[in-house]
């Protein structure tokens, strides 16, 4: 108990300290982020929750992390990813995802995403979903995504990446 | 010094204070949550799993891997909760199924084993497999039925310590077991294999399986 309360002080005092020193004029991480091919899986019948999978591209000089996500379509949205353990994979909630500093950080199955638990309504293929991303300084950025069926995600012809949607 | 000066500079000092006891404690004192950790799950084993048959149940009675004897089978173990990984495989599963000629489908059955038989029920199963629109055989059975399965394939399982003890998540290995015509198990093929490197396998076996 003691411990608890001394590791939560501590952490308030540490986190105050950072956010003092780290005071910044602008909160605009979320302009430097593009978000590219976001979806969302449709979700098997009677599945507890779904992921929003997407790729993330930093276009500043400093990593951005990614801290939460929010939406309306379920009761809870979380980061998450996979540990392949030896062929053992275990899905755990993390504190943040990492986009490097003029990198990308991909979200997509098997690996890093966003799962939306408990969904309101079933989420089916034709609808859309929208998710906020809130990055470290508290700037946000809204995606509205596609839903796929698990049946057609793969097999594809042709990459997307091959062919840029933005020409500058 | 007026009182806002003093309430000022009282506040900026217990600030210190409270700032240098928080780092003793932080770099003295070591950190005990790791006594509270699950531990490790079982260990995958690197000895070839022996394979073999079993029979289990799914919403229109038992099936034996015996019963698919003249077929190539693809069994694949996971839960109808599972969040992402067993919807990521046995789509793409589904994804080589459906690529496959007619006669190739004829060839071979795509079983789905539970790990969680307390909530995937034979209905549940079928449910769930339907959805994947690939044949599939959705199986489930007593803890221990299913425990010595998982042990003849070598998969593994387990439940990690969690909150919420109702929609809870297993930790579970995701491999695809290929099983020839005569109920030999030949390979494994790992989580998130593509579609076409499944359907390529497939190939292979129902091509080497047609020359004695």
């Amino acid at each position: 108990m003691i411990h608890h309360l001394k590791t939560t002080t501590c952490a308030l005092t540490l986190g105050l300290v950072t956010a003092l020193s780290s005071t910044q004029l602008f909160a605009d991480q979320a302009k430097h982020i593009e978000v590219s091919d976001p979806f969302t899986r449709e979700m098997p019948p009677g599945s507890p929750a779904t992921a929003s999978f997407m790729t993330l591209k930093n276009s500043s000089d400093h990593a951005i992390k990614l801290v939460k996500a929010s939406t309306q379509v379920s009761k809870k949205a979380e980061l998450h990813t996979h540990i392949n353990d030896n062929g053992m994979m275990q899905m755990r909630e993390v504190p943040f995802f990492e986009i490097p500093a003029h990198g990308q950080t991909q979200l997509q199955p098997g690996g890093n995403h966003i799962m939306l638990i408990s969904p309101i309504q079933p989420i089916q293929a034709g609808k859309t979903v929208s998710v906020t991303l809130t990055f470290e300084d508290g700037s946000s950025k809204n995606v509205t995504m596609p839903v796929k069926s698990v049946m057609n995600m793969g097999m594809k012809n042709g990459n997307h990446d091959d062919h840029s949607h933005h020409h500058h | 010094m007026t009182n806002t000066q003093k309430t000022v500079s009282i506040g900026l000092s217990l600030f210190g204070a409270l700032l240098l006891a928080c780092l003793f404690y932080l770099f003295i004192e070591p950190t005990k949550d790791t006594e509270k950790n699950p531990p490790p799950p079982q260990a995958i084993t690197s000895e070839k799993p022996t394979g073999g048959n079993f029979t289990l149940t799914a919403l229109d009675g038992q099936h034996s891997l015996s019963d698919f004897k003249d077929k190539l089978v693809l069994l694949y173990f996971g839960y109808t909760y599972c969040p992402d990984i067993c919807p990521t495989d046995l789509g793409n599963l589904s994804m080589a199924y459906q690529h496959l000629t007619d006669a190739e489908k004829s060839n071979i059955q795509i079983l789905f084993v539970t790990v969680d038989p307390a909530r995937d029920t034979a209905k549940r199963m079928a449910e769930y497999t339907q959805y994947f629109n690939a044949n599939i055989i959705g199986l489930t059975g007593t803890e221990q039925k299913i425990a010595a399965v998982t042990q003849k394939y070598g998969a593994v399982y387990l439940k990690p310590e969690q909150e919420n003890k109702e929609n809870y998540t297993v930790d579970h290995s995701a491999f695809i077991y290929v099983i020839d015509k005569n109920g030999q198990l030949q390979t494994q093929l790992p989580h998130a294999i593509s579609p076409q490197q499944i359907q390529n396998t497939i190939r292979t076996y129902l091509t080497q399986d047609k020359t004695p």
